[in-house]
């Protein structure tokens, strides 16, 4: 069954915020919301093994999501690829899955009309990938540095599946056992 | 600015992520204090007086009861992105809020029939609705039927708080307790206040009387444990828990909620209506119940105010990146955003930066 997750190659990111605007640009986001903030970009490691080490991060479209139960309209959802989405049109704006996120990939937008707030989130570019199933999603095609790999986890000859097998791993906040669908491949030649 | 004053600079600030405003703590406090009341009022005349007619004496209580419910519904509605939907909060099984939300129609519709059902009698001038009482033939039920939901309702809301595990400082089952005792500390100090306040007669007022005794112990009782449940919470965060938690902790003890919590919640809220309760001086129990009700909404509103999460690699620094400090660029930043909602044009302003 397909999959889907991301592999993030900190060896790759020079932290240059592509990915960020290729994000905004896409779904059209209000001015205080963004999906996939680069963070980091601190000096790390001793010379000369020296680092900048950038973590873009993004939804984390976790196998056990927080966010997807507690929903009480069912808006929140999750697909049988793993992708965790939110039907707008059945949102209240509750918040509940906003507070419920560990990783904090989730908001409303202040800048919206009172009475129009809906919670929005990364959906791997659900919609585009609908309509064009050959495409990734806008961030992975925007990386020039190529740091970002999406793909069918699940299918061993895939890139990622390559990818994640031949590297060594880390997933954020793996201790709270939501099985974030996110990979990264840390920088300084896998030393953390 | 140099590098190392720019990272003191960033390790000052305190990461937040509040997306919860007001409402919620006031939401929080009125159903645990409603349903505390009809929970309360539900077991005084089914176990504990079943033979004298308090009616009339817990007419006044019920009736707070459902308007902080009620009350409590309006700010919970008035917080939603979408208010005018919110109906579809009765959608989904698994949701714990939708247990919350059919629990406070319960308790509200339950004891609005027994407010009905009871109104004519003991509201003489009022006598022309007696058509109510069509809706009295099974007050013990709606009763028992507000009870028992205000008891939901008074675990619900600790419980909701502490299935967030992304927030350390909620994700503690202390938390449900603590929130349970106080909603029964609360409508204690309610039920006291307002006990016998409906007007009308027919009341068995000497039963009236005991209640009142009874409901003065537990208060005392009560607030004794909750005392113990906070301080053991937040010391034992302080001193065991995740750096999380650790943090929020030190706010409270030490930081910038330390005037409220230890003036206002410890001292104000649960200390001094514990003393004047002990006296027993009329007066003072009653000055204590107040106390006690600001000492509630006080706990509801820190405990919302707590709801730090563990912050990704370097998150602070990212989102402090906005010059907050600068009223002019972020009054700029917000009106553009806006505009765009709006389909304008957007240009930059000249001056802006």
């Amino acid at each position: 069954m397909t999959r889907y997750a991301m592999a993030i190659d900190q060896r790759r990111c020079v932290g240059c915020h592509s990915c960020t605007v290729a994000c905004r640009t896409w779904n059209d986001l209000p001015m205080d919301i963004i999906y996939n903030p680069v963070l980091g970009g601190v000096v790390e490691g001793e010379w000369p093994n020296v680092h900048r080490n950038y973590v873009p991060t993004l939804c984390m479209h976790c196998k056990n999501p927080e966010c997807v139960p507690c929903c009480p309209t069912g808006a929140s959802q999750q697909d049988e690829d793993g992708v965790v989405w939110v039907d707008y049109k059945k949102c209240m704006g509750c918040k509940v899955c906003v507070n419920a996120c560990p990783y904090g990939m989730r908001d409303t937008s202040h800048t919206v009309r009172r009475f129009d707030e809906y919670v929005r989130k990364c959906t791997f570019c659900k919609e585009r990938r609908e309509m064009e199933p050959d495409k990734d999603p806008y961030c992975v095609q925007t990386c020039h540095q190529k740091a970002r790999i999406f793909g069918d986890i699940d299918d061993p000859n895939s890139a990622i599946s390559r990818l994640i097998n031949r590297s060594d791993t880390f997933r954020l906040l793996e201790e709270l056992g939501t099985d974030p669908q996110i990979y990264y491949i840390p920088a300084l030649g896998g030393k953390r | 600015m140099d590098m190392k004053k720019y990272q003191d600079e960033n390790a000052k600030i305190e990461f937040k992520h509040r997306y919860w405003g007001f409402q919620i703590a006031i939401y929080l406090f009125l159903g645990g204090l409603g349903g505390g009341i009809l929970f309360l009022n539900w077991i005084a005349t089914a176990f504990l007086f079943p033979t004298a007619d308090l009616t009339q004496a817990i007419m006044l209580p019920n009736f707070i009861a459902l308007l902080a419910i009620v009350l409590g519904l309006f700010f919970l509605v008035e917080e939603l992105g979408q208010p005018p939907v919110f109906y579809r909060a009765y959608v989904t099984a698994t949701s714990i809020i939708k247990w919350g939300a059919v629990l406070l129609t319960i308790a509200s519709v339950g004891d609005l029939l027994w407010l009905l059902g009871n109104w004519s009698p003991a509201v003489p001038i009022l006598g022309w609705v007696s058509v109510f009482n069509f809706v009295g033939f099974g007050n013990g039920v709606w009763l028992a039927a507000a009870g028992l939901a205000g008891f939901g309702i008074m675990v619900y809301t600790g419980v909701m708080l502490s299935t967030l595990k992304a927030h350390a400082f909620w994700s503690t089952p202390a938390l449900p307790v603590l929130f349970t005792i106080s909603a029964l500390s609360t409508a204690c100090a309610g039920i006291m206040l307002s006990l016998g306040g409906w007007p009308g007669v027919g009341a068995d007022m000497h039963a009236a009387h005991e209640l009142h005794e009874l409901l003065h112990l537990c208060d005392i009782v009560l607030v004794i444990a909750e005392i113990t449940v906070l301080l053991i919470m937040v010391l034992s965060f302080l001193g065991a828990g995740n750096r999380t938690q650790q943090r929020v902790a030190k706010r409270w003890v030490k930081g910038s909620y330390a005037p409220t919590f230890w003036i206002g919640m410890i001292l104000c809220g649960l200390v001094i209506p514990l003393i004047c309760n002990i006296s027993g001086n009329p007066a003072a129990a009653t000055v204590a119940s107040i106390l006690v009700l600001c000492g509630g909404c006080l706990l509801r509103f820190l405990c919302v105010w707590s709801d730090d999460r563990q912050p990704l690699p370097d998150e602070n620094r990212y989102y402090f990146r906005l010059k907050t400090d600068d009223p002019r660029f972020m009054t700029e930043w917000y009106k553009e955003g806006k505009d765009l909602e709006r389909g304008q044009t957007w240009a930059p302003k000249e001056n802006l930066f």
